[in-house]
């Protein structure tokens, strides 16, 4: 079944979280990221920062989270068992830090076919607590043998 | 607040170190519990022998992040890195040797920023396997 062009275009609810110094240190860990920005409080401030950088790709918790309300969108008709990460890019306003209150407000950018596949890209502005735009996220699921409606 | 790297130090063309990596189960685990992406393909064996895959395999994103570190390793600071666009080509299995690197294909000396192509890659039975291709980032240099 084909995915819902329809709905190119539609907002999900905003995701907010805290990023906290734990959680920063759990996902470097699992990174094997040790920079000393990262890891190190005193490190950070003294290069400049305001206390420890999250690392860049931190940002993907925020994602799973918004992903999957639109995923789960009974609307858009998304086979998930079909579905592969067939892009991700990121842009960077600013670095991520210890104490950012983030919000993400996801929305379905486009929705195309090629053949056999379709392309459903999602993208989101996570914004800091002042409204300032932090991040911009693109996603591109890709949906296998579901075009045009053959199955 | 900046990269270690002078941007009167670096050439088109140039290669950045790659950072190498074996891919074993438990960082797969510990990269599901910080992600939040408890997806059974990147834990669960039967699982992802139901969907066609040898076992489970890394997340995507896991891929991303050993890309990015070979980024902001080489640039010598996290928090210099402006944007990146990675394609997924291929999966990632337990036990490969994880390796992701670059080249600079730009540079800007106005706004004092490179432009990078990069990629990961992995050896499976002999061949040199793409895991992320056609991709590029950009940082912030000295």
């Amino acid at each position: 079944m084909a995915l819902n062009t329809e709905l190119i275009g539609k907002e999900y609810a905003p995701h907010t979280i805290t990023v906290e110094r734990e959680h920063v240190l759990g996902f470097a860990r699992a990174i094997a990221e040790d920079a000393p920005v990262i890891v190190d409080a005193e490190a950070a401030r003294a290069a400049g920062y305001p206390d420890q950088l999250a690392p860049p790709t931190f940002v993907t918790t925020m994602q799973i989270m918004t992903s999957a309300q639109i995923v789960a969108d009974p609307e858009l008709g998304l086979d998930y068992a079909r579905v592969v990460h067939g892009e991700q890019a990121y842009e960077w306003h600013r670095p991520i830090h210890v104490g950012d209150s983030l919000t993400a407000v996801p929305r379905i950018a486009d929705i195309s076919s090629k053949g056999p596949l379709e392309f459903l890209v999602i993208e989101a502005e996570i914004k800091d607590a002042v409204g300032e735009t932090v991040v911009t996220a693109r996603t591109t699921l890709l949906s296998r043998g579901t075009a045009g409606g053959g199955g | 607040m900046s990269s270690h790297v002078r941007l009167e130090e670096v050439q088109v063309g140039e290669a950045i170190p790659v950072a190498s990596k074996v891919v074993q189960r438990e960082d797969v685990k510990a990269y599901a519990d910080a992600s939040g992406d408890q997806n059974p393909l990147h834990q669960d064996d039967a699982f992802a022998r139901g969907v066609g895959f040898p076992g489970i395999i890394a997340h995507g994103m896991f891929t991303m992040a050993h890309v990015v570190k070979a980024v902001t390793d080489w640039v010598g600071d996290p928090g210099a890195l402006m944007a990146i666009d990675v394609q997924f080509r291929a999966v990632v299995f337990m036990d490969e040797t994880l390796e992701a690197g670059g080249e600079i294909t730009a540079v800007d000396p106005g706004a004092r920023t490179a432009t990078l192509s990069v990629w990961a890659a992995v050896e499976r039975d002999g061949k040199r396997v793409l895991a992320v291709k056609n991709s590029r980032a950009q940082v912030r240099l000295a």
